[in-house]
C-alpha cells in the first residue's frame, strides 16, 4: 500500500481547514509586509531629518504660554506637563458638555411630543437646523459672533467665572456652548426615538390614572425609554468628546492643540500623534466604561 | 345665531384646534406666550439686522471665490461647467423617472460614478486643457470634490471591511475589528493631521502626493470605518432563512454574499449610509484648518481681507445656508434612491 491515496484521501473538512490557515498566514504576511515597508520608509525619512523616534524631549521645558486652566502651568514646565494640562482641559469641556447636551437633548426630545404646537415646531426646527450645519460653523458662530462681537456676552462670562470661581475663558464658553447645541440636537433625536419606543398604551394608561402631561413624561415614559436611549447616548457622548478637538478653531488649549503646537515647535509628529491617540483612547474608554455601569444599573432596576 | 359666521362649524373647529394646540392650560398659555415673545423678538432683530445693518457685499462680490476658489479666471468656465454637470445630474436623479427615457434612468448610477473622474479631468488637465495645480482648487467646488472622492472611496472599502469583520477567518476578523474600533475612537481632525503632515513620512524618498489626494485618503480611511459598521448592521438584519435558502439553491458562498446578502444589507443600511455621506460633506470643513481652501477655508481668507472687517455673521449665515442646502440635497437624493430600491425590491 502506497501512502498516496491516504494523502489525497484526507477528509474534506481537514483540507478546508488547512486552506483557511494558509490563507490567514498569507494575509498576515501581507499586512506585516506593508507595515514593515511603511516603517522602513519612516525610518529613512526620520533619519534624513534628524528626528529618530524618542520621547526624551518630553522632559524639556515647553516654552509656549497657555491660558489659565484648572491645573497651574508655567512656560518653563515640561512638554509632558503641557500634555497633562491639555488632557485635563479636554476632560473639563467634555464632562461639562456631556451634562449640558444631555439636558438640552432631553428637553428637545421631550418637547417634540408636547401638545403645544409652537413648542413642538420649535423643537423640530432646532434639530433640523443644528444638525445640517457643520460643528465648526457652530463654534465659529458662538466664538466670533457672540463672544467676540457682543461685549455683554463677554462680561457675562467674566461674571460667571467669578461666581463659580472657575477659570472659565471666552474660548472655553464658546466651545462648550457650540458643542452643547450641536450634540444636543443629536441627543434630541436619540431621546425622541427612545420615547417613540414606549408603547402608546402607557401614555393612555397614565392619562386615565389622572397624570398630567409633564408628570406622565417624567414618571412613566422617560424611565421606560431610558433603556432604548442609553446605547445611542453612548455614541453621541463619544462624538462630543471627539468634536471637542475642534477647540483649535476657537483657540482653546485642549490636548489636540497642545499636540499641534508641540509638533510645530519640535517637529515630533509621530510622538505627538501617539500621545494624542493614547489620550483619546483613554477618554473613549472612560465614557464607554461609565455608560456601561449606567446601563447595567438601568437594566437591573427595569 | 346658528347662521352667524362666528359659530360656523369650520371656524369653530379651527378655534378649538388653536385652543387645544396652544392654550390648553394656564401653563400651556404661559409657554406659548413666552415662546412667541422670544421668537418674535428674535425674528424682529434678525430682520432688522439683515436688512438695515448687515452689509452683504462680503457675500455678493465674492460669489466666484465661494464657488470656484482661486481657480484661474481665464479657465473658470471649466469649474462652472463641472458644477453645472453636477447640478444637472442632481436634477435628473430627482426628477420622476417616468418623465425620463429609460436609458437615462439606467445610466444614472454610472453617471454618478463618472462625475468624479470627469471633474478631475476638467479641473486638473487632460483633453488638451491647460493644467491647473491642485492648490488653485477651492471653494464649494473643492468641498464637493472632496465629498464625492471620500464617498466613492469609503463605500467599497467599508463594504469589504464589513464582510471581513464577519469572515470565518479569525485573523481577518481581528485585524478589521481593531482597525474599525481604533478609527471610530479617533477624532477626525487628528486623522486629517496625520494625513496632511505624516503621510509624506511614510512614502519612499522622492514620492509625493498632493494635498487634495492626501485629504481624500485620510477622509476615506476614516469614513470607511463608519460605513463598515452601518453595512454590518444591515448584514446582521438579514434573516438566517435567506442564507439557508441560498444554500439549498446551490449558490456558492461568494455568490450568496454578492446576490443575496449584500443587496439586502445595503438596502437596510441605506438611511444610515446616507447620514454618513452628509457627515462627510460637513467633515470637509475641517480641512480649512489644515491648509486647504475649501468652502470654509476660502471664507476665512475672505474675512481676513481688511475690506470686510467684522463681517463674520454675514459670511457664517451664508455658509450655513450653503452647507444646509447641500446636505438637504444629499438627503433628498438618498430618499429618492431608497424609494427606487423599495419599488424594485417588491417586484
Amino acid at each position: 500500500m502506497s501512502p498516496e491515496p491516504l494523502a489525497s484521501g484526507r477528509p474534506p473538512g481537514q483540507r478546508r481547514r488547512l486552506l483557511l490557515i494558509l490563507l490567514q498566514v498569507a494575509i498576515g504576511l501581507l499586512v506585516l509586509g506593508v507595515v514593515a515597508l511603511l516603517v522602513s520608509n519612516l525610518q529613512v525619512n526620520l533619519v534624513r531629518r534628524g528626528l529618530e523616534l524618542s520621547f526624551d524631549w518630553l522632559g524639556r521645558p515647553a516654552r509656549f504660554p497657555l491660558p489659565r486652566g484648572l491645573l497651574s502651568y508655567r512656560t518653563d514646565d515640561s512638554y509632558a506637563w503641557a500634555f497633562v494640562v491639555g488632557f485635563v482641559n479636554s476632560l473639563q469641556v467634555v464632562v461639562m458638555g456631556l451634562v449640558l447636551a444631555t439636558v438640552l437633548g432631553v428637553i428637545g426630545g421631550a418637547a417634540s411630543f408636547s401638545k403645544n404646537w409652537l413648542l413642538r415646531q420649535l423643537a423640530n426646527l432646532y434639530v433640523a437646523v443644528a444638525r445640517n450645519v457643520p460643528p465648526l460653523l457652530h463654534l465659529l458662530f458662538w466664538y466670533v459672533v457672540v463672544f467676540l462681537g457682543m461685549p455683554a456676552a463677554r462680561n457675562g462670562v467674566e461674571t460667571l467665572a467669578g461666581w463659580l470661581r472657575l477659570p472659565i475663558s471666552v474660548e472655553f464658553m464658546a466651545l462648550l456652548i457650540g458643542l452643547t447645541v450641536y450634540t444636543g440636537a443629536y441627543i434630541s433625536e436619540v431621546v425622541r426615538g427612545g420615547i417613540n419606543s414606549v408603547p402608546r398604551g402607557q401614555w393612555e394608561a397614565a392619562r386615565s390614572l389622572g397624570f398630567g402631561e409633564g408628570r406622565t413624561l417624567r414618571l412613566i415614559i422617560l424611565p421606560q425609554a431610558l433603556r432604548a436611549i442609553l446605547p445611542g447616548l453612548n455614541s453621541q457622548y463619544i462624538n462630543l468628546a471627539k468634536n471637542s478637538t475642534l477647540a483649535i478653531a476657537v483657540g482653546y488649549s485642549d490636548i489636540f492643540s497642545i499636540a499641534n503646537t508641540t509638533f510645530t515647535q519640535t517637529g515630533r509628529s509621530i510622538e505627538a500623534f501617539a500621545l494624542l491617540v493614547a489620550g483619546f483612547l483613554a477618554v473613549d474608554l472612560l465614557i464607554s466604561g461609565a455608560m456601561n455601569v449606567l446601563n447595567r444599573l438601568v437594566l437591573r432596576h427595569g | 345665531m346658528a347662521e352667524s359666521p362666528r359659530s360656523s362649524p369650520r371656524s369653530r373647529q379651527l378655534l378649538l384646534r388653536i385652543r387645544r394646540g396652544l392654550f390648553a392650560s394656564p401653563l400651556d398659555t404661559l409657554i406659548t406666550v413666552v415662546l412667541a415673545v422670544v421668537c418674535g423678538g428674535g425674528l424682529w432683530n434678525l430682520f432688522h439686522w439683515a436688512f438695515l445693518q448687515a452689509d452683504w457685499a462680503v457675500v455678493l462680490s465674492n460669489v466666484r471665490l465661494y464657488f470656484n476658489g482661486n481657480f484661474p479666471v481665464s479657465q473658470i468656465w471649466r469649474s462652472w461647467s463641472w458644477l453645472g454637470l453636477l447640478g444637472a445630474l442632481c436634477i435628473l436623479t430627482l426628477m420622476p423617472s417616468r418623465l425620463l427615457p429609460p436609458v437615462v434612468v439606467r445610466l444614472l448610477p454610472l453617471l454618478w460614478v463618472l462625475i468624479l473622474p470627469i471633474g478631475l479631468l476638467l479641473l486638473a488637465s487632460g483633453l488638451g486643457l491647460e493644467p491647473v495645480k491642485s492648490r488653485f482648487w477651492g471653494g464649494l467646488q473643492l468641498s464637493l470634490l472632496l465629498t464625492l472622492g471620500t464617498i466613492l472611496m469609503s463605500l467599497p472599502l467599508g463594504i469589504l471591511m464589513a464582510l471581513a469583520r464577519r469572515s470565518s477567518l479569525p485573523l481577518l476578523r481581528w485585524l478589521t475589528t481593531g482597525y474599525i474600533e481604533l478609527m471610530r475612537g479617533m477624532p477626525l481632525i487628528a486623522v486629517l493631521f496625520f494625513g496632511q503632515l505624516m503621510i509624506p513620512l511614510f512614502l519612499p524618498e522622492g514620492w509625493t502626493l498632493n494635498r487634495v489626494l492626501r485629504a481624500v485618503l485620510s477622509l476615506g480611511f476614516f469614513m470607511a470605518a463608519y460605513m463598515a459598521e452601518d453595512v454590518r448592521g444591515g448584514l446582521q438584519s438579514i434573516p438566517k432563512t435567506q442564507l439557508e435558502a441560498a444554500r439549498s439553491l446551490g449558490l456558492s458562498p461568494l455568490l450568496t454574499v454578492a446576490l443575496v446578502e449584500l443587496p439586502q444589507a445595503l438596502r437596510t443600511a441605506l438611511p444610515a449610509l446616507a447620514n454618513q455621506c452628509v457627515a462627510s460633506m460637513q467633515n470637509t470643513s475641517l480641512l480649512a484648518y489644515l491648509g486647504l481652501i475649501e468652502l470654509l477655508g476660502i471664507s476665512r481668507s475672505i474675512l481676513a481681507n481688511p475690506d470686510y472687517l467684522g463681517r463674520h455673521l454675514e459670511v457664517y449665515i451664508w455658509l450655513a445656508l450653503l452647507y444646509w442646502a447641500v446636505c438637504i440635497l444629499m438627503t433628498s437624493l438618498a430618499r429618492r434612491l431608497e424609494r427606487t430600491l423599495k419599488v424594485n425590491g417588491h417586484h
